[in-house]
């Protein structure tokens, strides 16, 4: 039936906690939380070694693009590893993280629209994501809406 | 790239996706779903591993591509995919770890595509 009123005591987990000290709100890599955390594993991967090459072997040929890729790169890497931790830091550095994505995304994804001229070098935000079936634009949507909902203890 | 390899990894790529969306949605768990998945994950990874090594043998060979090193990285990472998949799933089991694995199968069918694209000379 309905939770005990006795404030939240981790029930014998059968995988040891990464922090000793326990959060008073839910973790965001358990449950439903692990199907986000591997789809943002995915991107982070993607962009960061997709940006990596796009530096390494043709950095002149568009500087800002690939800076921008390399940037989202980073954005993906901070957000997989910070929803993948649980704690009260990890919980504000991915709110930080998934709010410059997002902010990313619709900043990048008007521009690429209105000046598409400086925007021909895709990154993983022109087109609001248009290349990766627009789930640049839903993530960070998804990701917001996770942290609030497991910031309250359940 | 070798096209029935192809077809076999992005079927059984797609039916893992569909096999573990399944589980998750209808919270099907248990010994046989567990089966169904390692038995899908084991077919595509086969097939995967399979592909890698005969794109990466026609590369050596003296097939041209764009650029060599995504190609490289796309049949290394391609091949490391569902192992990561099952690894984190498997981490924290509940009824979610089918959509954990469901997204590793559509990665697998989705970089087989952008392989084919980039073997071809299209990307």
């Amino acid at each position: 039936m309905g939770e005990p009123s006795v404030p939240p005591v981790p029930d014998a987990p059968s995988t040891p906690t990464p922090t000793p000290t326990p959060t008073p709100s839910a973790s965001t890599a358990r449950g439903a939380g692990r199907v986000l955390v591997a789809v943002y594993a995915v991107f982070a991967v993607a962009a960061a070694s997709r940006a990596s090459v796009q530096l390494a072997t043709r950095f002149h040929e568009a500087p800002l693009a690939y800076l921008l890729s390399a940037f989202s790169g980073a954005v993906y890497v901070v957000a997989t590893v910070s929803l993948a931790r649980s704690g009260v830091v990890a919980r504000r550095l991915a709110r930080a993280a998934v709010t410059t994505e997002l902010t990313g995304v619709l900043v990048v994804g008007t521009l690429s629209v209105v000046a598409p001229d400086d925007f021909r070098h895709p990154t993983v935000w022109s087109l609001y994501g248009i290349g990766y079936g627009f789930v640049p634009l839903v993530l960070p949507v998804v990701g917001l809406w996770w942290l609030r909902r497991t910031a309250t203890p359940r | 790239m070798h096209a029935p390899l192809v077809a076999t990894v992005v079927t059984a790529g797609l039916l893992l996706a569909l096999a573990g969306a399944l589980v998750s949605l209808l919270d099907r768990t248990g010994r046989t779903a567990d089966r169904v998945l390692l038995l899908l994950a084991g077919v595509a990874e086969a097939a995967v591993v399979v592909q890698s090594g005969v794109a990466a043998a026609g590369l050596i060979g003296g097939h041209d591509v764009r650029s060599t090193p995504t190609f490289v990285a796309y049949l290394v990472g391609n091949a490391a995919v569902l192992p990561f998949a099952f690894a984190w799933a498997w981490a924290d089991r509940n009824r979610w770890s089918g959509a954990v694995i469901a997204i590793g199968g559509v990665t697998v069918a989705v970089m087989t595509g952008r392989l084919v694209m980039m073997w071809q000379g299209r990307a």
